[in-house]
């Protein structure tokens, strides 16, 4: 696709859209994406499944008599573009006025990013194909015992983001990312144990097949011969994946909306210490290479570098427009938007919790006995509200400062507020899963139950 | 039918023009609108329309796909020509004959969402939420969801299968939080499914709204959940994600031909105790997982996967079908034009047995019994599952005792089904949301009273609980 010609005649057909609704008195924000994707599976070094695929669609918000009406479409005819009009308009006569119900105004300028890798699109199919082959063929070589592909796979997506409202916004951007990923199993005797590698980012050179393919077979060999253990108080380790799914669980905590609504475990307490003095915790929407980042948020708000919590101390919250109206703030570019087809809430960009200046080794190496999480099931039960969370969790056990023997079949429970204040070093080796990134972070103690 | 059966027979064979055994559109037009309201406001209503086409050929192992939501028949073909260039095989002219095939069943929509006006659906919800609210002065927040979709589909393949339908669905979700101002608790109820506004003659909002909002004042006053291992009895109505999660993904047919499921190669094995039958069947009327036809136009169909606690079969799409040389049973899935199926589960229970609910209970000196269940995960790998328990009791003595917050359930698929020691006669249907390779489909899945004599419960230790 020509995304500058794109760009243009999109820029367009959402100013019209836009004019449309505002002509019959109502604010009024287009939101258009269009774009492609491709993703390759390789099992066994065939192409088990290729997927090629180019969608669009265009979401309508307005707002007439602080009332909001929303309504999407993939069809881009007069008819159906007109039809979105005439629902969106209607639906906003069924919801409840709010005063802080508004659209940003112009800003000037955007920050400028680097977000089109030229090389995602010009490397041929057949590259792309033998990376992903590659990562299986690093995998396999590891180790002997690593005997099936779960699935191996290389993905990239190309796309189109505009935007323009009746308060003077007009503006796109276009962007590039691309990832890879194995899931393989190593079998030995009756017992079979998975282990994953991934790489996702903005710049193709950075895929690298040997680290993702080496990366999910150690992982699954490392868990041969889990056993179970006894219930326990122990320390806990999370290394940077299982820290990032904690981190999806404390995310919407932090949103003003959640705040506003009272469904906040930190509603109150800026300024207060809420986790251990050793974390920060941060939100940019402009990281170079970051997976989320882009010039504006779904609003047409510029992005921003936001610290949450520094030393443990929370600082505030992340807003979109209307939540920011409503406690009288400037919004922090939070106004995130899952895909056309929704009106923006408050959300993540890239979230991490920043690195620390230890090696992992080193804060393993003060535990006498502890466990070393390396999975963890069933993150998604946990809750956002209450902070409560019970997961099912596999791991290696650790003795005198050392990693010694798998363990599966254990749950770990408690609260995540009392988990980031009971944490008590964080390493050095942030690592980004998509959007969200952790460090190895070391718990002093919680119960292991087994 | 969203595209004439000419157009059709045009794209496939132009699907199959490099060569390929097997070519499939799948097209679909999805007219969608959601209400949500909170802080006693309605703040969000939506309607859209979303539609798309997915082509796929089969060439051997190797499966192309493209989607395109541009329904042009110029568009369309282009997106054929270009999946076709992924595969590699002899191309070879094929005559293409459609029939219809006939469906096992009918469901009957008695009225369609799109009959009901947007004020009589967003009155409703007001309904929900003001139920809600009424029940305790502590409840905080409410949030009611309400979600209606009309999901036209047209199925045509080279082998001839043409199939024309549409999938009406309704929900409705009540979350209600609850603080007493030094905790903060949450309770959710949630009914739907294949069924239009009838729905809510079966399920009464303010009830729904009601029980949410019950639990969630009652996990205030909840103590910890114990840690370790100790007997559990799930009861009828707490739903069915444990079976879901223990056996079912298990008993889908890629992942057992992949060697990812433990229950590959045990057909004909005993894998549960002989009084666990487990079922998964899309054609039961108005449940959440169920459809006349699957997303590959093959009708669905009643499968006993294990019977009397022997392996009986597993669930098939049509290449997984095909890579054994039989028929799918009918389970070949996807969330939308964007996907390719694979397969997948419906609705899925463990059948009802001849023992007595009550006397189950009576029976356990001490233990949990989960009362409500809540979301889970299965590394199908291994077996191991969680799930989380949404309303939870201590027993004590053969009676209900305190409830407890934060249960979490881990255990083994196969190890937990050998060892259900009763199994009772009341069934009760749970729904959700089912994920696998980033898919989402709606399932519905059921359980009668059972006992599993040890299970990992994750809590805190009591030491922890006292503070």
């Amino acid at each position: 696709m020509d995304y500058q010609a794109l760009k243009r005649q999109y820029l367009d057909l959402a100013g019209q859209v836009v004019a449309k609704a505002a002509r019959q008195g109502a604010l009024a924000e287009a939101y258009l994406t269009a774009g492609e994707e491709l993703n390759i599976e390789v099992r066994n070094q065939e192409v088990e499944a290729l997927t090629t695929a180019r969608d669009q669609g265009l979401g309508l918000r307005v707002i007439v008599d602080h009332r909001v009406g929303f309504a999407f479409t993939t069809d881009f005819s007069p008819a159906a573009l007109e039809l979105c009009v005439e629902q969106a308009l209607a639906n906003a006569r069924m919801a409840t006025p709010d005063e802080h119900n508004c659209l940003p105004a112009r800003y000037h300028g955007y920050p400028q990013l680097d977000l089109w890798d030229p090389e995602i699109t010009t490397t041929p199919l057949e590259k792309k194909i033998e990376t992903t082959r590659e990562i299986e063929r690093q995998a396999r070589a590891y180790d002997p015992r690593v005997k099936i592909t779960e699935s191996c796979s290389y993905s990239d997506s190309r796309y189109l983001v505009v935007l323009a409202n009746s308060q003077g916004i007009a503006a796109a951007y276009h962007a590039a990312n691309c990832g890879a990923s194995t899931f393989v199993v190593a079998v030995e005797n009756d017992e079979s144990q998975t282990g994953f590698g991934l790489a996702y980012g903005l710049k193709f050179k950075n895929i690298d097949p040997v680290k993702v393919g080496r990366e999910g077979a150690a992982k699954a060999v490392r868990m041969l011969g889990a056993k179970r253990i006894n219930t326990q108080r122990a320390a806990v380790v999370f290394d940077p994946y299982v820290a990032t799914n904690f981190l999806g669980v404390i995310a919407p905590a932090l949103t003003a909306d959640a705040v506003q609504k009272g469904k906040s475990l930190f509603r109150g307490r800026v300024g207060q210490q809420v986790a251990a003095p050793v974390i920060n915790l941060i939100d940019d929407g402009r990281r170079p290479d970051g997976i989320a980042s882009s010039p504006f948020d779904g609003e047409g708000v510029p992005t921003a570098h936001t610290v949450l919590i520094e030393k443990g101390v929370l600082k505030c919250f992340l807003y979109n427009t209307y939540t920011a109206a409503r406690d009288g703030v400037s919004s922090t570019g939070n106004g995130a938007r899952g895909s056309f087809k929704t009106t923006p809430e408050v959300g993540t960009t890239n979230f991490y919790i920043e690195a620390g200046s230890r090696t992992p080794e080193e804060i393993i190496k003060e535990i006498p006995r502890g466990l070393y999480v390396t999975e963890v099931m069933g993150m998604h039960t946990a809750n956002p509200i209450s902070g409560d969370f019970s997961v099912g969790a596999t791991g290696i056990w650790i003795e005198k400062g050392e990693l010694t023997t798998p363990v599966r079949g254990v749950a770990i429970a408690g609260n995540i507020l009392g988990l980031l204040e009971a944490v008590d070093a964080v390493a050095s080796d942030l690592t980004f899963f998509g959007a969200t990134g952790a460090p190895t972070v070391r718990i002093a103690s919680m119960t292991i139950s087994g | 039918m969203l595209l004439p059966e000419e157009d059709l027979q045009a794209i496939l064979q132009a699907a199959l023009q490099q060569g390929g055994d097997f070519a499939e559109i799948f097209l679909e037009r999805r007219r969608s609108t959601s209400i949500g309201c909170e802080e006693d406001k309605i703040e969000r209503v939506t309607s859209g329309l979303d539609q798309g086409a997915g082509i796929r050929v089969i060439a051997g192992e190797n499966t192309a796909y493209g989607y395109s939501n541009d329904l042009q028949r110029e568009s369309l073909l282009a997106t054929a020509q270009l999946v076709a260039g992924a595969v590699k095989g002899q191309p070879r002219q094929r005559e293409i004959k459609f029939t219809r095939p006939p469906s096992r069943v009918e469901f009957t929509i008695k009225k369609r969402p799109d009959q009901v006006t947007v004020a009589e659906k967003v009155n409703l919800v007001r309904r929900a939420n003001d139920a809600a609210r009424a029940v305790d002065q502590r409840i905080t927040q409410v949030t009611v969801g309400y979600g209606d979709v009309i999901q036209e589909v047209t199925i045509a393949n080279s082998d001839g299968v043409l199939v024309d339908d549409e999938r009406v669905r309704c929900r409705l979700v009540v979350n209600a939080v609850a603080s007493d101002g030094r905790h903060i608790q949450t309770g959710y109820e949630s009914a739907g499914g294949h069924q239009g506004w009838e729905l809510f003659e079966q399920v009464n909002p303010e009830e729904q709204a009601r029980l949410a909002a019950r639990r969630a004042v009652m996990m205030l006053e909840a103590r910890p959940a114990p840690a370790g291992k100790m007997p559990v009895v799930m009861a009828g109505e707490a739903g069915g994600t444990m079976i879901h999660e223990a056996c079912g993904h298990g008993l889908e047919a890629d992942l057992v031909q992949k060697q990812l499921s433990v229950y590959a190669g045990k057909k004909g094995q005993q894998v549960a105790a002989d009084i666990v039958t487990v079922v998964d069947d899309p054609t039961i009327p108005g449940k959440y997982g169920s459809y006349r036809f699957d997303d590959e136009g093959t009708p669905g169909q009643k499968t006993v996967l294990i019977e009397n606690g022997v392996l009986k079969e597993y669930m098939y799409d049509y290449l997984a079908a095909r890579k054994e040389g039989r028929r799918s049973t009918g389970n070949g899935r996807r969330e939308s034009y964007q996907d390719r199926p694979i397969p997948r589960m419906t609705n899925t229970y463990i059948a009802p047995g001849k023992d007595d609910a009550g006397a189950i209970l009576r029976d356990t000196k001490r233990g949990l019994l989960v009362k409500r269940m809540g979301g889970g995960q299965v590394n199908t790998t291994n077996g191991d599952f969680v799930f989380d328990v949404a309303e939870g009791y201590l027993i004590q003595d053969g009676q209900i005792g305190p409830a407890v917050r934060g249960a979490t359930l881990t255990g083994n698929g196969p190890e937990v089904l050998r060892i259900i020691d009763r199994v009772a006669g009341d069934l009760g249907f749970g729904l959700g949301i089912c994920g696998k390779d980033g898919q989402g489909v709606p399932v519905g899945d059921a359980q009668p009273t059972i006992r599993i004599p040890e299970l990992v419960v994750g809590g805190i230790l009591d030491e922890e609980a006292d503070k």
